[in-house]
């Protein structure tokens, strides 16, 4: 949840996209041998300047009607967009939009990928006396080719958020979230409140959060509105190392610098590694779709979503972004603490990520690396031989992806992008020489007949697609997945996800 | 003053914890605690006072045997499988003796998500301890009172064992019957609750989860086949961790399950014409057969869950009626594998005699079969069938094999055997199944299992009592 500055920041990037094409029918298109032009060229090119810079006008009084209701607005909310430092491009632009600086352009332009609609357009709606709603959600369908009979279709997720600002300075935001559209004992579906947390700005430079807020970490974690992603599903790094949707409960410190730098430091609930299942019978996840819901990997596993937490040990995390030059987010993150013991030993769970966004022109070029650490568990491996699942000392994932703004039309906006990404649920073990996997054909449930492999608990995971915008708050997706190691999990999916 | 009074309550509580002494490495039982409830000083002598039978020759610890983890001893039922109770003390019962240690942690029966889990008896049909515990009493094969009058007529006449149940109980609750009944009841289930005799948890196993000793590679390769899904997968039923019952693993889920084991016509309930083995009379206690067929192989199958035997009348928390859940017939609860080692023989109707039969015949089962139409085969031939030696354990009566697979079920039923499951069935694929087990890890899995024999005193482990079939070599 941020500030609401899609509008301005499309009106932004269609704006910088316009005083290109401005440039560019000025300089004559594509770079040329001088020739001596003609009047009537001239008069063309005159002709051109001027309904464009008229264009420019009309869009420059928009934008700057609704620069004045932002500038109103983030002086109300006290840069909220500031909380999350390590934010694509949201927190740039708000940043930029505030600034009302050209150099911002290319960065608007970058949030002008993705992150365009993620952020709620509380605006659009009205705000009802202080009072704002906003929502994403996301429908997909996926298809493993090698196993037709997994193929799924699911409302993955159904949220709505609610806030409330009760000053200039002090403000609630909530969100709660329906996941594969039915919720009880018997479904499969879940019900949770993702966060709920006041803000107080203290100062200009400083707020204070507290409640049930979300981590961070890398690019999804805060901005997980399937506008605001390439690909039908989150990529595997930032859901099995970073457990997205990563949220814990404390409090933190945030706040942004003049010389575009934003931190957030905060203390926070932990993991709980006793909840950890060391004797899974069958195979944990049978395709990508299951690798990512079954929450096996080491942090979905401990995580506590502040449901009755164990808090005895509280984690610490400090998080830095950079974004001063336009274009450009550097960020990092890392977060330490003790976690509850899943036998003799007392383990430290620590994991730290980095994160960099680039955007030159239409390119969107994003890298992350994340990587976490548990200590102090040879001793309680070492009670559960055999087992196909003991925790491990160490897990890393890393990605690099490339986005291409192909082609625009009105609302429309065509991306196409590709990305490379390696996982590892399992670098290191300590009190065991790893996972006892079978390799052969074993059952994969309770139904007789019902075999397979045992997954394999690292690869190397290819995706190409395409996100289609609608508009900016509404995507199609479509994208295909190949697999090294678990190779059977190949697949293509279809998506459609919305924001407001 | 108060040094007599803190020395007292230290006493107090090293009797209550059992912490000091008391305990013994000889594999027999230690003397009681001395921190029993009334009620449970009275379960005790309850327990063991045999004149409250109408033979006068059977209390709770003739079949539940301390010394045997409260199972039974077969050579003091002429070697049969199954206890000998009644008046006369000749009449057979129908299910193996099951262990009561550790019982305690059992719940009640419920569903869990549609899967049956806890209750006591062999089929959960006792919703409690005090349930359970008040049925042999009345039970016309075990201790053959004809109802709860002449069990309180016969307490009554105990006087040893009377003077402490009116200690715990008073005088009044004796002019009911039922609710004598009842307090008996009640009084052994505090017996089995309070004495730490009944949930000892001093087996090597848990000694070395305490970190007190080392297993040895052997026993350690097994405790690793125990819980690898590939290989014995034991730990789907028999979890080696807590599942929240006790803070000790053990070693069950209390969840059901039909693994289709063999008829044993020791039991002289399943013969042709069963009679006692002892007097010749005929079994007229038998059973009505329910959800049998009338076209099936033999006259008396015993079903567990959707079989014969109906929840108690005076049961407070009734199981609900199984038996029309077909799918249920032939499951039994899951036991606890603690003293596996000493509480032969196997399964609820004692089938299998050692624990090396028994693995092999998980692993054995569907490979061996001979009824000549079997989906299962391993090819013959070098390195085909390891276990074609073993033969396959379902024998008809002569102790030839029998013509049906699951010969303790009707064919009706054959269905409702796990098949699917590690460690039972593999995969037919080019070339055949292949047993999940080697005998060497067969060897191995034993070693592990009798690592769980309580008794083990990790400062003197020389004490250890070996169970024979334990010993190194043993088959």
């Amino acid at each position: 949840m941020n500030a609401s500055v899609c509008h301005p920041a499309a009106r932004l990037a269609r704006t910088a996209a316009l005083l290109v094409a401005a440039v560019a029918v000025i300089a004559g298109g594509p770079p040329t041998r001088a020739a001596e032009p003609s009047l009537a060229d001239l008069q063309r090119q005159l002709a051109q300047l001027a309904a464009s810079v008229q264009q420019l006008s009309e869009e420059n009084r928009a934008l700057r009607e609704h620069q004045a209701q932002v500038d109103r607005q983030l002086a109300q909310l006290g840069a909220p967009a500031t909380g999350a430092p390590a934010a694509p491009g949201a927190a740039a632009a708000a940043q930029a939009a505030v600034a009302a600086n050209a150099s911002a352009l290319p960065a608007a332009a970058a949030t002008a990928a993705p992150s365009s609609a993620g952020t709620p357009v509380s605006s659009s709606l009205g705000s009802l006396g202080g009072l704002r709603l906003w929502g994403y959600g996301e429908l997909y369908y996926t298809h493993p080719v090698d196993e037709p009979a997994q193929t799924r279709m699911d409302l993955a997720r159904a949220v709505f958020g609610i806030g409330y600002q009760f000053s200039d300075r002090t403000e609630f935001n909530s969100e709660y979230e329906v996941e594969h559209a039915v919720s009880s004992a018997d479904d499969v579906g879940e019900f949770e409140v993702e966060q709920f947390y006041v803000d107080q700005r203290v100062s200009d430079a400083v707020t204070v959060r507290a409640g049930l807020f979300l981590m961070p970490f890398g690019f999804l974690n805060e901005h997980h509105e399937p506008t605001n992603f390439y690909g039908v599903q989150r990529n595997f790094v930032e859901t099995l190392i970073i457990p997205s949707t990563w949220r814990e409960g404390g409090f933190n410190l945030h706040g942004d610098t003049a010389g575009g730098f934003g931190w957030n430091v905060g203390v926070t609930t932990g993991f709980d590694l006793s909840k950890w299942d060391f004797q899974p019978e069958f195979p944990p996840y049978r395709t990508a779709l299951e690798l990512e819901d079954s929450d096996i990997a080491p942090l979905q596993a401990s995580h506590q979503e502040l449901a009755l937490a164990n808090a005895r040990h509280l984690s610490q995390y400090v998080a830095l972004s950079y974004y001063g030059v336009p274009g450009l987010t550097i960020g990092g993150a890392v977060s330490s603490g003790k976690a509850v013991a899943a036998g003799p030993g007392d383990p430290r769970v620590t994991l730290w990520e980095g994160h960099v966004r680039w955007t030159p022109g239409p390119f969107d070029f994003t890298a992350l690396y994340a990587r976490g650490t548990i200590s102090d568990l040879a001793a309680t491996n070492e009670l559960f031989p055999g087992s196909p699942n003991p925790i491990p000392s160490s897990f890393y994932g890393y990605y690099l992806q490339g986005a291409w703004q192909a082609w625009e039309h009105g609302d429309y906006r065509l991306a196409p992008f590709a990305r490379f990404e390696r996982y590892n649920l399992g670098a290191s073990w300590a009190g065991s020489s790893g996972p006892d996997i079978p390799t052969g054909l074993v059952p994969m449930s309770a139904t007789p007949g019902d075999f397979g492999y045992w997954p394999k608990y690292q690869d190397r995971v290819w995706t190409v697609g395409a996100n289609f915008y609608i508009t900016p708050h509404v995507v199609l997706k479509a994208d295909y997945q190949w697999f090294d190691e678990n190779s059977n999990f190949k697949r293509y999916d279809l998506g459609l996800g919305l924001a407001f | 003053m108060w040094a007599w009074r803190a020395a007292g309550a230290a006493a107090a509580a090293c009797a209550l914890l059992n912490a000091c002494g008391g305990g013994d490495g000889s594999g027999g039982t230690p003397p009681p605690p001395t921190g029993l409830s009334a009620r449970a000083l009275a379960g005790q002598a309850l327990f063991f006072d045999k004149t409250l039978s109408a033979s006068g020759q059977q209390s709770c610890g003739t079949c539940h045997v301390p010394a045997r983890a409260f199972t039974a001893d077969p050579a003091t039922d002429h070697g049969l499988p199954v206890p000998l109770g009644g008046r006369s003390m000749d009449l057979p019962g129908f299910r193996n003796t099951p262990s009561l240690l550790y019982t305690r942690f059992t719940p009640a029966f419920f569903l869990d998500d549609d899967t049956p889990t806890g209750g006591f008896f062999r089929d959960g049909r006792a919703s409690s301890l005090a349930v359970q515990a008040e049925q042999p009493f009345v039970s016309e094969f075990e201790m053959a009172n004809q109802d709860a009058a002449e069990v309180s007529a016969r307490l009554q006449a105990s006087s040893a064992t009377l003077q402490l149940f009116v200690a715990a109980f008073g005088t009044a609750v004796l002019s009911d019957p039922e609710a004598t009944l009842a307090a008996i009841g009640s009084a052994l289930a505090a017996f089995e609750t309070e004495d730490p005799r009944f949930a000892p948890f001093s087996s090597k196993f848990d000694a070395w989860l305490d970190g007190q000793v080392a297993l040895s590679s052997s026993e350690q390769n097994g405790l690793a086949l125990f819980n690898n899904p590939g290989k014995g997968n034991c730990t789907a039923c028999h979890p080696s961790v807590s599942q929240g019952y006790s803070s000790h693993p053990l070693f069950t889920d209390f969840t059901y399950d039909n693994i289709g084991v063999p008829r044993n016509w020791s039991i002289p309930a399943n013969l042709p014409d069963p009679k006692s083995p002892v007097s010749g009379v005929p079994l007229d206690y038998l059973p009505a057969p329910l959800n049998v067929p009338a076209d099936a192989e033999y006259a008396y199958y015993d079903l567990g869950l959707c079989g014969p035997f109906a929840p108690p009348a005076n049961d407070p928390n009734p199981r609900p009626d199984l038996s029309h859940s077909s799918w249920l017939c032939g499951q039994f609860k899951v036991p606890t594998l603690r003293n596996v080692a000493i509480t032969a023989p196997y399964f609820h109707n004692g089938a299998l005699p050692t624990l090396h039969k028994l693995v092999q015949f998980y692993v054995t089962r569907d490979i061996n079969n001979n009824t000549g139409n079997n989906p299962y085969a391993v090819p013959a031939g070098p390195g085909g069938n390891p276990y074609q030696a073993v033969g396959t354990f379902f024998l008809a009566a002569e102790g030839t094999p029998d013509l049906y697979q699951y010969n303790d079920l009707p064919v009706l039923w054959d269905g409702n055997v796990n098949v699917g499951e590690t460690p039972y069935t593999l995969p037919t694929f080019a070339g055949g199944n292949a047993p999940t087990l080697t005998a060497a890890e067969i060897d191995d899995l034993v070693a592990f299992l009798c690592t769980l024999t309580d008794g083990f005193d990790p400062q003197n482990p020389g004490s250890y009592n070996v169970p024979a079939q334990c010993a190194p070599g043993a088959e």
